[in-house]
């Protein structure tokens, strides 16, 4: 009964937002042993928008992140409840292999973690593990690819052998989103990537979140409402566990239903 | 953003009035010389230790170098042998056949070397020879039969005592005669490769270090192969794998104290498990590497969690981010940055191991041992057993042998220390 319910209510949603079903989460709980750290979240990821989430620090942005491509399955005291499906299918189900759905969710992370390796190295990685390219020129021809869309190829284009830990923080950030995009994944969640950025490196960054926008599915953890309001099409504010207001950018930060939400927009806590 | 201008912001609240702190008054200069000079004993004292340290090491090795250098070199006597006049059943013909070393061992060479020395430096001349320097004249017919056929000078190790006077280390009476032999160009003392070639004995004009040092070379082979692999594997499944709860601890706290484990209690289980159980052949590397092992191991699990634990988490995240598997994370990533710490506990273990003396005691491999070992299971010494040994005879010619020992074994630490520095810096990388 429930599963009809929600169908319909997806379906209106597809109707009302036009986009394409691609994550879908009902009734989502997560735990830290005994501390509830979601509460009770559902929400829907399409294909066509970048979905955004916002609320104050600690309010459960990243965990609930985690929860969509199972990083959460690393923390050894962390427990989760409720549906959550890619392409329709339960990602915790027992059929489910969390490898290749990490290789479908890709992740980019809030501190850029490039690994000690040289810049090549680190996008062909992935690739390499999940045999995208079986031959030289293959692999050549992904890293070049990727490179290009994460808007760093020019940078780095001679200098592909050295370690990718002496880039700069702006670069390293954009490494590591070229890294998520090599595998090809279907959706990419970014948490706060430009946190540790200077507007010039946020602005690339944005630019480029623009340019794969459509490709792959996006969902953005942000502190700032700007950055939120500019690349977004689709915002959820959370507030202590909870999914306070979800709907298109443009009516959240316009016209916020909720008091609540109005309030972290403009300013007033957070 | 652009609406953020000064005149919107507020004007600043009245606070009370500042009273400026007054950085020149006595107490604060005195709190700076107070400063000052506790900086400055601090650093006194570091040097102090550092130049201490390092005045013990330029002791030891200027002790060892003075004592250990002469023991690699040997004394020599100039013998004339008249190989015709000998009489030795002997001919140059069954030399180059196969028969060769049963022809020699059917002569009587130890006679006819003696009564050579005897003829040469008068009665009692064989005296001043090595009790093995018919071995020099064995050698020198192997290497050129047509020797027998004609008089012939070789040159034989002279006896204990005549070498302790060539360095300078014995009686006036025994410093007189070596005068003698030296006014007649008999004596020489060169540089001999035989303490490096030969194995222990009882003379110790003939000792050599190579059993020994085969001995520990195929021992630490042993412990390597053995406690590497396993002690990395347990450190990588404890810090990745193991679940943490009370067993995990249980085991974290019994690695921790075997690692304290004095060595001869691990002797005695070696005794026990490997000797007296197991029944493994006494004195033979592989009970001595299969002992130090299971000291060597803790010390590399200790190491290697350490170093798996620096490994900063954001790198497996990454790794785990873009769908590598457990597996993948672990052995291209995790270990391979943890590498430069694993080898340098590795060797700081193998290290110990190699100096190690008691448990080997206790599984006899103290024997005295005439050849080097042939294979695992063979009967032999290693460095440490083998000064130990030697320090302890009585005869005056073994205590220059023990620090020529003890430079090998120094240089053989030394290499491994320098391998451990080259492995780190080849594997070293900065995130
Ligand atoms: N590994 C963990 N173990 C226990 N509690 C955790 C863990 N990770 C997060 N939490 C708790 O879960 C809650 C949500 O944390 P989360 O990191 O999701 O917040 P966030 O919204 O991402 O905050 P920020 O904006 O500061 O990154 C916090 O109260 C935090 O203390
Ligand atoms: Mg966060």
């Amino acid at each position: 009964m429930t599963e009809t319910s929600l169908n319909d209510r997806a379906d209106k949603q597809q109707a009302a937002h036009g986009g394409t079903l691609k994550m879908t989460a009902r009734d989502v709980d997560v735990f830290y042993g005994t501390k509830q750290a979601i509460k009770n979240v559902s929400i829907d990821v399409t294909q066509e928008n970048v979905t955004a989430f916002i609320g104050p620090s600690g309010c459960g942005k990243s965990t609930f992140l985690r929860t969509l491509n199972r990083m959460n399955d690393t923390v050894a005291s962390a427990r989760v409840t409720g549906d959550i499906t890619l392409d329709g299918k339960d990602i915790y189900g027992a059929d489910m292999d969390v490898v290749q759905l990490r290789a479908r969710v890709g992740m980019v992370f809030q501190k850029p973690n490039p690994f000690p390796k040289s810049i090549y190295e680190n996008v062909a990685y992935g690739p390499r593990i999940h045999g995208l390219a079986s031959a030289k020129p293959d692999m050549d021809a992904i890293v070049e690819k990727s490179l290009r869309r994460a808007g760093l190829w020019e940078e780095v284009k001679d200098r592909l052998t050295d370690s990718g830990t002496a880039l700069s923080g702006g670069q390293q950030q954009r490494l590591c989103i070229a890294r998520a995009i090599a595998v090809d994944p279907e959706v990419i969640l970014m948490d706060e990537p430009c946190s540790a950025l200077d507007p010039i490196a946020t602005a690339k960054i944005e630019e480029l979140i623009h340019e794969l926008r459509g490709r792959y599915a996006i969902v953005i953890v942000t502190h700032n409402m700007q950055q939120a309001a500019r690349v977004s099409q689709k915002t959820a504010f959370f507030h202590l566990g909870t999914l306070v207001e979800y709907g298109d950018t443009s009516d959240i930060f316009t016209n916020p239903r909720q008091t609540r939400t109005k309030d972290y927009i403009t300013g007033r806590y957070g | 953003m652009s609406t953020i201008a000064p005149a919107l912001q507020p004007p600043p609240k009245p606070q009370p009035a500042r009273v400026p702190t007054d950085w020149t008054t006595t107490s604060m200069q005195g709190r700076i010389r107070r400063r000052y000079r506790s900086e400055r004993r601090f650093r006194l004292l570091g040097a102090g230790a550092v130049l201490l340290s390092f005045a013990f090491l330029v002791f030891l090795l200027i002790s060892m170098l003075g004592q250990g250098l002469r023991g690699f070199t040997q004394t020599e006597l100039r013998l004339p042998m008249d190989f015709p006049a000998a009489r030795l059943a002997l001919d140059p013909a069954t030399l180059a056949g196969p028969n060769a070393r049963a022809a020699l061992a059917a002569v009587d060479l130890e006679g006819a070397t003696a009564r050579a020395a005897d003829r040469a430096y008068g009665t009692g001349g064989y005296k001043l020879l090595s009790d093995g320097a018919w071995l020099s004249v064995r050698s020198a017919i192997q290497a050129d039969p047509q020797i027998l056929t004609r008089r012939a000078d070789i040159w034989v190790p002279t006896s204990t005592v005549i070498d302790l006077a060539a360095k300078g280390d014995a009686d006036a009476e025994a410093e007189a005669g070596y005068r003698l032999l030296d006014a007649r160009k008999a004596v020489r003392t060169s540089f001999s490769m035989a303490f490096l070639t030969g194995s222990d004995s009882t003379d110790p004009t003939l000792v050599g270090i190579w059993g020994a040092l085969k001995g520990s070379l195929l021992t630490m082979f042993v412990t390597l192969i053995l406690a590497f692999p396993i002690g990395v594997l347990s450190a990588l499944y404890l810090e990745e794998y193991a679940a943490r709860n009370r067993w995990t601890d249980l085991i974290e706290v019994s690695i921790n104290n075997l690692a304290a484990v004095p060595s001869i209690i691990f002797g005695l289980l070696g005794l026990a498990v490997f000797l007296n159980f197991l029944d493994f052949p006494r004195s033979a590397p592989i009970v001595g590497g299969l002992t130090l092992a299971l000291m060597t191991m803790p010390v590399i699990v200790i190491a290697g969690r350490n170093a798996i634990k620096s490994v900063p988490p954001s790198i497996r995240d990454a790794a785990l981010g873009i769908g590598a598997s457990k597996v993948q994370v672990v052995f291209h990533h995790v270990l391979p940055l943890a590498l430069p710490g694993i080898l340098t506990g590795t060797i700081i273990g193998m290290a110990r191991a190699l100096g190690e003396t008691a448990p080997l005691l206790m599984i006899g491999m103290r024997a005295f041992i005439a050849s080097p070992p042939g294979g695992l299971a063979d009967p032999a010494t290693v460095l440490p057993v083998q000064i130990f040994l030697w320090s302890d005879e009585v005869s005056r010619g073994f205590v220059e042998k023990t620090s020529a020992a003890i430079i090998v074994l120094l240089v053989f630490l030394l290499a491994m220390n320098g391998i451990a520095i080259y492995l780190r810096n080849r594997f070293e990388r900065r995130w």
